[in-house]
């Protein structure tokens, strides 16, 4: 019989356990076991109605204004009729004690959000402040820092349809002369030949030959100096005929781009070809005032395929120099900029679309007689075993002597492709100057809560 | 000694039965809240699985714009970043709801979203992305279903109040039930005319206003004196909200246009004549004229001429159809495809395909049936897709059961 009484205690004290496990054990009610994230649909609706920067507008208003009307409805026209909603704008004042948030407004459609609410806030400036941001200097921190930009008046482009060199090379001053110490617009083939000649063009002190970048506006073409050309003092280092049976011509001033190349190493240059086939034509108005492309287009010799071949000679010292019309380029369609530039798209403000056409990518195979060339930068992925658009490094060692970017695309040329370059190397950094206007920045917190069901 | 064996016997057996009991008892409630844990697990996947659609292109970031199949599923738009999405990746999602529609011409399948008459978006069957590469691509494939429902916020519907001398539209806008006062309407009337030669020719007009209290507007085209066909489309806007609406008239309707998207990459339309799809209706020969209309920055729709957009459609054997491609520099712009047609001076209509799936605000619905499962977890964003806002709802379940033993 005592065994029966104890077992009854023990189911008197089980009962009870379980009584009292229960009555703790509250299980939560399926909306909050399955809810809606109400965090993330108020910063989507939040994003939603700022697209077109409407948000960032009214909440700027007047309270009586009929925009915060519109904004109302706006929120209750854009939630599902199950959640209910406190939008609350914050006005933002710095004080030596830190920030303080004033509300200044609030609109809702319902007394309470319910059992359960969330929020998210969101950041909006007015309309009347402007951001200032300071770049870092190319060159800041070492040597070089100077961009000249070809401007030749003395000479014409070509590959750069619907453009002419200078108005691409007022483009590029204004997108990168704020990235590097100084910016010099080359104005003609003689400030070219003093420039080629490591002679400074200005008094600046700022200016620097070595390290240098050149960018050549004249797509295919590249100016020369007449004295350079044919039966001037220079000739040596420029003209250099050969019957090029391809061509069915004779080619005369490859020699002058292998000069370039050697230039180039010689005061660790980045040379710039915008667009098309780099180094195809030389051109000077006054020495080839009777001469053209062959299309029509005076002031122009052809250099033909050889040209670049003699820059990379040039580039990777290689001597004697020996004439070569190897055709290095391939035509590869469409392509897409590498991730790396693509990425930095956002930083620099800079947006060329990213897929382009490439007619005149460089062939990766062509370039294994350069041992010392290396690819600095792919600003365009690889594609059919070529490079669309790349920035070539000649390593001495582990010491960068010259570089040249190259994008092999078809015309029209989207200068904004070699600021992007350039700055993708280079890398240099914004510093977001200090934000100090007043009553300029507000915050909304929009709260959303769930109503009915379970 | 018996009595006590009794005392044991009995003792043991209460306490056994007891214990027992009270296993099952508190297994019912271990059980319960398993379940709910779970059910917890699948509402946070849910969210985070809707963030992976919508906040990711996918790869390639393009696939929405070629042919490729992606190796990666996502919806961004890759032109943007936050929750905009491509109205392209989303064009070539297959549709979950609409029927499948065969044209035994080019011998395919296509995916049907089409809304109503005149408004169709046909899609390859085989070049749309199906469920099951969804399920592979999001690595959820055999653990998780899911159904993802993009539908546009704003509601712009168009009624016919009188239909000529003058032509009277009646336009209401709404959101999510609730009507948008003083929203500003942008509109764009395309009538459809004989033309001077086979061909249908169109005129279009635009125009601006706002709406009243009630998120209504009354619009009045005088210049519209007799019946024509016409396509009526309409832009809404306030406080950042976008939507967008329209309504066609057509004075024949035995034969028409029916567009099929041929080739995503290359932006070509095949235009097939409606009997050679449905075998059913007039087998007469119809003339048509194609235009393509962007929408600008400004909220007005601008006219993309392209080229071969005149011709005569017949049914028939073979390839009783033609191609008209969108101008390679504006495949990456969302447009309307608008196609006039004529069968004769009186006889005429128009249809139109979205080149994007927000140009004509298509809802989306993409993946399985939830309705058989036990327990479906549910989650919202507000997107935008080419200025369009939506409401992208992903529903969730479990694949693998939630069945407990006890």
């Amino acid at each position: 019989m005592m065994r029966t009484i104890e077992i009854l205690l023990v189911i008197i004290i089980i009962i009870s356990a379980f009584i009292i496990a229960s009555f703790y054990a509250i299980l939560p009610i399926p909306r909050r076991v399955s809810p809606i994230n109400l965090r993330r649909l108020a910063l989507t609706t939040l994003q939603t109605l700022d697209v077109d920067y409407d948000l960032s507008e009214i909440v700027f208003m007047a309270e009586n204004d009929t925009a915060w009307g519109q904004l109302q409805i706006a929120l209750s026209a854009c939630l599902p009729p199950n959640v209910v909603y406190n939008l609350t704008v914050y006005e933002l004042q710095s004080g030596s004690s830190g920030e303080l948030y004033l509300p200044i407004k609030s609109i809702s459609n319902a007394e309470s959000l319910g059992i359960g609410s969330d929020a998210a806030s969101y950041l909006v400036a007015s309309s009347n402040v402007t951001f200032r941001v300071i770049p870092e200097k190319i060159g800041e921190h070492g040597g070089g820092g100077t961009l000249y930009i070809l401007n030749c008046s003395d000479a014409r482009g070509w590959w750069i349809t619907g453009y002419t060199a200078h108005t691409l090379a007022e483009d590029l001053y204004n997108l990168l002369s704020p990235y590097f110490q100084t910016t010099i617009m080359i104005q003609n083939t003689t400030q070219l030949a003093q420039l080629l000649d490591e002679r400074k063009i200005t008094d600046s002190p700022c200016e620097n030959v070595a390290n240098a970048v050149i960018i050549n506006t004249f797509g295919e073409a590249v100016p020369i100096p007449t004295i350079y050309c044919q039966g001037y003092e220079r000739e040596s280092e420029g003209y250099e005929p050969h019957y090029d049976a391809d061509a069915e011509m004779t080619i005369n001033y490859t020699r002058y781009c292998y000069t370039l190349g050697q230039k180039t190493r010689q005061f660790n240059w980045t040379w710039v070809s915008i667009a098309g086939y780099p180094f195809y034509y030389v051109s000077n108005l006054e020495a080839f005032a009777n001469e053209t492309n062959t299309y029509g287009i005076y002031g122009m010799q052809k250099v033909y395929r050889g040209g670049v071949n003699a820059f990379l000679q040039g580039l990777n010292n290689m001597q004697p120099y020996q004439y070569d019309n190897t055709k290095i380029t391939d035509s590869v369609g469409d392509v897409q900029l590498s991730s790396q530039v693509l990425d930095l798209c956002n930083y620099y403000g800079i947006y060329p679309s990213p897929y382009q056409t490439s007619t005149r990518a460089i062939q990766k195979s062509k370039l294994n007689i350069y041992p010392n060339l290396t690819v600095g930068l792919l600003i365009f992925n690889e594609k059919d075993g070529c490079y669309p658009g790349a920035l070539y490094n000649h390593m001495n060692g582990t010491r960068i002597e010259g570089s040249l970017l190259a994008l092999g695309l078809t015309r029209t040329p989207d200068i904004r492709l070699t600021a992007l370059g350039l700055l993708s190397y280079y890398k240099p950094r914004l510093y977001a100057s200090e934000y100090t206007a007043s009553n300029a920045t507000r915050l909304v917190v929009l709260q959303l809560g769930l109503v009915g069901g379970v | 000694m018996a009595g006590s064996t009794i005392d044991h016997l009995i003792s043991v057996t209460v306490f056994l039965g007891a214990l027992m009991l009270f296993i099952s008892l508190f297994n019912q409630t271990i059980q319960t809240a398993i379940l709910y844990q779970r059910h917890r697990v699948l509402a946070t996947k849910c969210s985070d699985l809707l963030d992976n659609m919508l906040l990711n292109p996918g790869i390639p970031i393009d696939w929405g714009r070629s042919n490729v199949t992606p190796t990666g599923f996502g919806l961004q738009d890759p032109e943007f970043t936050q929750y905009k999405l491509s109205p392209f990746s989303l064009m070539r999602l297959q549709s979950a709801v609409g029927t499948l529609v065969y044209y035994n011409r080019t011998e395919q399948f296509y995916s049907n979203i089409t809304v109503g008459f005149g408004n169709f978006l046909l899609v390859p069957f085989n070049e749309a992305i199906n469920y099951s590469l969804a399920s592979h691509l999001l690595g959820i494939n055999g653990t998780y279903g899911f159904q993802l429902t993009i539908t546009p916020i704003i509601t712009v519907s168009i009624e016919q109040v009188q239909l000529k001398n003058p032509l009277i539209l009646n336009v209401t806008v709404t959101g999510v039930g609730f009507p948008l006062a003083n929203a500003h309407v942008s509109y764009c009337l395309l009538t459809v005319s004989k033309g001077d030669r086979q061909y249908p020719a169109y005129t279009i007009e635009h125009g601006s206003n706002f709406t009243d209290a009630k998120g209504s507007i009354i619009l009045t085209f005088s210049n519209v004196e007799q019946e024509v066909s016409y396509v009526f489309i309409v832009y809404a806007r306030t406080a950042g909200l976008m939507g967008m609406g329209y309504y066609e008239h057509v004075t024949y309707d035995r034969s028409y246009i029916i567009p099929f998207i041929d080739d995503f990459a290359e932006g070509r339309i095949l235009i097939a004549h409606s009997y050679d799809v449905h075998n059913m209706g007039d087998t007469a020969e119809v003339n048509y004229n194609a235009t393509l209309v962007i929408l600008t920055e400004d909220f007005t729709l601008r006219q993309i001429l392209i080229e071969n957009s005149t011709g005569s459609l017949n049914y028939g054997q073979g390839k009783p159809y033609a191609y008209v491609t969108i101008p390679k520099n504006m495949r990456n712009n969302p447009g309307i495809f608008i196609i006039t047609y004529r069968k004769s001076e009186q006889e005429t209509g128009v249809v139109m395909m979205p080149w994007g799936i927000s140009s004509l605000a298509f809802p989306v619905v993409f993946g399985d049936d939830p309705s058989n499962s036990e327990w479906v977890a549910t989650d919202l964003r507000q997107v935008i897709v080419n200025g369009i806002a939506y409401q992208a709802k992903l529903a969730l379940w479990s694949l693998e059961g939630y069945q407990v033993i006890g």
